[in-house]
């Protein structure tokens, strides 16, 4: 069984690397509680390029607005057609949705419309329990961005597979750290992430 | 004054006597219990602070309260029968008169008459004179005792077992001894200017070393014997009796010894200190190109007690690898003739040195003392280094500052060249033709600096070299410009999508690669984004954003363009309109950019084995160490220190010397614990209550960490 290679998406608008040590964070969890083999560096893939295909699982991010290009909307079609999870995360939380609205439009215009994940989905428990739904990240619970706790992940099904999982919950911020510090959180908050990527790669 | 008005007035001096008599008694009552009750405290040790007054004040209260009683019964009959009492001749009258029954008796009249001529102020005054005396001697009595009461209980506190300590000077109770009357005289070093300081009564003395230190007392001196550190000195008769000793390099005791008592003086010696050097010139270390000319040297000295001499001190290194030659000489010397400060100053000829590429010249200052005790004491500036740079080392020495920046290159804001045309347009009637045209094509010339930086930014963002046609200087022949730029093929492409979304022909825009000119390219973005071209422009298309965001500039580029046309025409009024969208332009652009800063992310690599925790295992559980045994001295000093205060409470005068002692022997090796008992001492030398500074020097002596020699029984490795 080959290695799970951490793929980082890059798009021709906005500013795809926002969240550099998130990939890092993820491995680092991963490796810690499964024991999947893993990469111990991530990759970045451009969203326009065939190299996408290689990977089970594609992570996006920004903070500004997102305008795919006709090859990068062809190219996230096919992939989400083809077996892979696209997990889009809004980075924002100091802005009036540029990001949101943009991908939302974006994304819906190449796999379809996103609607709301029930949080019963077996997303998760697909690793770790998290029986309310997604977990919240501090910077909804400090009142900052749109001063919402968003309750719902948004998603893109093909049957009963999630193509296209959307999060405006910013785990890019949460998750931007590097792992080394994790040791100092009483509670690991990188565990959703685990349940994404176990989900991206059993389903 | 009528009858009962007397008798108001009388009742008025009785009560205030009531008052000034309780008053009186309740101070000296308060002032006798208190002084008894701090006697009683000071020998019981059972009161403490302000209890012994509060008490007193307590029954002093009790006797003010109780002696204002009879003022209560100060009614205007009773004065009256006091007066008819001490006054016969008054035969009841005044009695009568005041009584309210008797007020409209026909004999008012009368009695009043009769009243009239009778005076009883003598009686009043006496009366309240005999009411005060007393009181007014017991008070001045009790405040007499409550001052003995304080010596009393003072002179005890110096023998109370109750753990406060304080004392008198030693000299004090040495009164029949040959030590009565010991003075020291303290003549400090002839390099110091052998000033003489004289200490009555020592117990210590502070003195430079080499400084001698002799004691003088009294009387015959038979039987005293003195020495110092185990070495006997000499008592030499002299009109009394005298020892002479000089201040060593170490701190010790000189005892007094005689059949009556001993008596101990501390020496504690005073280092001299070393110069200190200040290097001014050169302020840091240099590598120079060519050794030539001279090079400023200065400096600054100081010493506490007084200079002797300074100098610059240089060396020269030459050479490489393994074969080096040095060479060394001074300059600058100075003379101070022992002045606590001073400066040197000299020039340093670098061509006599005749140095060579990679030689290096270590340069410092220096500085002797006057000590010719322990001395001389030398200092030293820090050393600076120059060197000449080998011919292969060029690239790494900085050695010429950057330039100014040129005055014609600077740039001016649109606003600013906005305000200038304003003012040059209304200065327009005034001016004469070529005057105008001179500073119009100024602002002209700026306006076209800084339409060619717009153009950089946005050649910059659409991937293109900003140095191109637009980073040439506008003052450059613009012929030569045009055949010098190379347009690339993504600026082309720009341009291509730009003039195609404004529907331009298709011999244009092959017009427009066929000029191949970048100059071009950038003008017809310009004005499609501006919609100067017929058609409307649509970024919706397949447009970049980053063309998108660089509308704005485009059109600000074209404005300036046409803003400087007009101004190089001297038409101010019709540039001001461009020129104002242009600024409005770049306004929008300003606003409509958010740009997030960030450095170069870490390429972070996680490593899997050490989080999975199947890396190799390396380390091993380290093993306790024994503590380092504390200093055992430490310990006899906390043990002396500990009987010193123990002795403090019984023999204050032989916890003095045995405190004294004490510090003496800490000087060195414990110099924070001598500071501590000094402060001790002083104070009880001075009678004051030393227990807070006794408790802190035990602080100190106890403050370091006490450890076995070995490790317990229980302990091991894991």
């Amino acid at each position: 069984m080959s290695e799970f290679v951490f793929a980082t998406g890059q798009y021709e608008s906005g500013d795809w690397d926002s969240a550099p040590l998130v990939p890092a964070n993820l491995i680092d969890s991963l490796a810690k509680y499964t024991s999947l083999p893993v990469a111990p560096t991530g990759a970045i893939v451009a969203l326009a390029s065939d190299d996408l295909f290689r990977f089970p699982l594609v992570y996006l991010t920004g903070h500004l607005p997102v305008r795919f290009t006709e090859a990068e909307r062809a190219n996230v079609r096919r992939f989400a057609d083809r077996g892979g999870m696209l997990f889009v995360d809004d980075h924002n939380h100091d802005i009036d949705g540029a990001f949101h609205k943009t991908a939302v439009e974006e994304l819906g215009r190449a796999v379809g419309k996103l609607t709301q994940l029930a949080n019963t989905h077996p997303l998760y428990s697909s690793f770790f329990k998290f029986p309310d739904g997604p977990p919240n990240t501090a910077h909804e619970l400090n009142g900052w961005g749109d001063n919402l706790v968003h309750s719902h992940l948004l998603a893109a099904m093909r049957g009963d597979r999630i193509a296209v999982l959307y999060s405006n919950k910013d785990y890019s911020s949460e998750w931007g750290y590097h792992p080394d510090n994790k040791r100092f959180l009483s509670i690991d908050n990188t565990k959703f992430g685990v349940n994404v990527i176990v989900y991206a790669l059993t389903r | 004054m009528r009858p009962l008005e007397r008798v108001l007035r009388t009742r008025r001096a009785l009560a205030t006597a009531i008052a000034t008599r309780a008053a009186l008694w309740a101070t000296a009552t308060t002032l006798t219990v208190g002084a008894l009750a701090t006697i009683a405290s000071r020998r019981t040790g059972r009161l403490d602070g302000f209890a012994p007054w509060l008490i007193a004040a307590v029954i002093g209260g009790i006797v003010l309260v109780v002696l204002l009683m009879p003022w209560r019964r100060l009614t205007v009959p009773r004065v009256a029968l006091w007066i008819e009492e001490r006054v016969p001749r008054l035969e009841y009258a005044l009695v009568t008169a005041v009584d309210p029954a008797a007020e409209r008796a026909p004999t008012t009249a009368l009695l009043e008459q009769q009243i009239a001529r009778v005076s009883w102020t003598a009686e009043t005054r006496r009366a309240v004179s005999r009411a005060v005396a007393w009181p007014a001697l017991a008070t001045i009595a009790a405040f007499g005792a409550l001052l003995l009461a304080q010596r009393v209980a003072f002179a005890r506190s110096a023998s109370a077992p109750d753990g406060t300590v304080s004392a008198t000077s030693t000299a004090s109770r040495d009164v029949a001894s040959p030590f009565a009357r010991l003075s020291a005289t303290v003549r400090a070093p002839a390099y110091a200017g052998g000033r003489v300081l004289r200490v009555e009564s020592p117990a210590s003395i502070v003195a430079l070393v080499g400084s001698s230190v002799t004691f003088d007392a009294p009387g015959a001196g038979a039987g005293v014997t003195a020495d110092v550190g185990g070495q006997t000195l000499a008592v030499q008769p002299t009109s009394g009796w005298r020892v002479a000793l000089t201040v060593g390099d170490r701190p010790t005791l000189v005892r007094f010894r005689h059949a009556s008592g001993e008596r101990i003086v501390a020496l504690e010696p005073r280092a001299d200190s070393v110069p200190t050097v200040r290097l001014l010139e050169p302020s840091r270390d240099t590598v120079m190109r060519v050794a030539r000319g001279a090079l400023s040297l200065s400096a600054e000295t100081h010493d506490d007690i007084g200079l002797a001499s300074g100098a610059f001190e240089y060396i020269v290194s030459s050479g490489e690898g393994e074969s080096f030659q040095f060479r060394s000489g001074t300059l600058g010397t100075r003379q101070y003739s022992g002045a606590a400060n001073g400066t040197l100053a000299a020039s340093l000829a670098l061509d006599a040195l005749n140095l060579k590429p990679g030689d290096m010249v270590h340069l410092r200052a220096v500085a002797r003392d006057g000590n010719s005790v322990s001395g001389p004491g030398v200092g030293a500036s820090e050393t600076r280094v120059l060197r000449v740079a080998r011919a292969g080392e060029y690239d790494s020495i900085a050695v010429e500052g950057a330039p100014p920046p040129e005055a014609d290159k600077s740039m001016i804001s649109e606003r600013m060249l906005i305000m200038m045309t304003e003012a040059l347009d209304r200065r327009r009637p005034t001016l004469a033709r070529e005057t105008l045209m001179s500073e119009s094509r100024a602002i002209g010339r700026d306006q076209t600096r800084l339409r060619k930086r717009v153009g950089d930014i946005i050649f910059a963002r659409l991937g293109n070299n900003p140095s191109g046609e637009e980073g040439r200087d506008p003052d450059d022949d613009p012929a030569s410009a045009d055949t010098s730029v190379r347009a690339d093929s993504a600026s082309r492409d720009a341009a291509r999508r730009a003039a195609t979304r404004a529907g331009r022909p298709a011999r244009e825009i092959a017009a427009a690669d066929s000029a191949d000119s970048a100059r071009a390219a950038l003008l017809r973005a310009a004005s499609a984004a501006t919609g100067n071209g017929d058609e409307i422009l649509d970024f919706e298309g397949d447009e970049t954003p980053v063309v998108a965001i660089n509308r704005p500039l485009l059109e600000a580029y074209n404005a300036m363009w046409e803003a400087s046309r007009e101004l190089d025409q001297g038409e101010t009024a019709r540039a001001l309109p461009p020129m104002r969208r242009a600024l409005a332009a770049i306004q929008r652009a300003r606003q409509a950019e958010r740009i997030y800063l960030r450095g170069k992310a870490p390429t972070v690599v996680v490593d899997l084995a050490r989080v999975r925790l199947t890396g190799k295992d390396t380390g091993a559980a380290s093993t306790r160490v024994p503590r380092q045994p504390v200093d055992p001295g430490a310990a006899r000093r906390a043990e002396r220190l500990a009987a010193a205060i123990e002795l403090a409470s019984r023999t204050p005068a032989a916890a003095i010397d045995s405190l004294v002692l004490l510090r003496v022997e800490s000087l060195d090796a414990a110099p924070r614990l001598a500071a501590a008992i000094a402060d001790a001492l002083d104070a009880m030398r001075n009678g004051r209550d030393a227990t807070t500074l006794l408790a802190r020097a035990r602080r100190v002596a106890d403050g370091t960490v006490r450890g076995a020699g070995r490790l317990g029984a229980w302990s091991g490795v894991w």
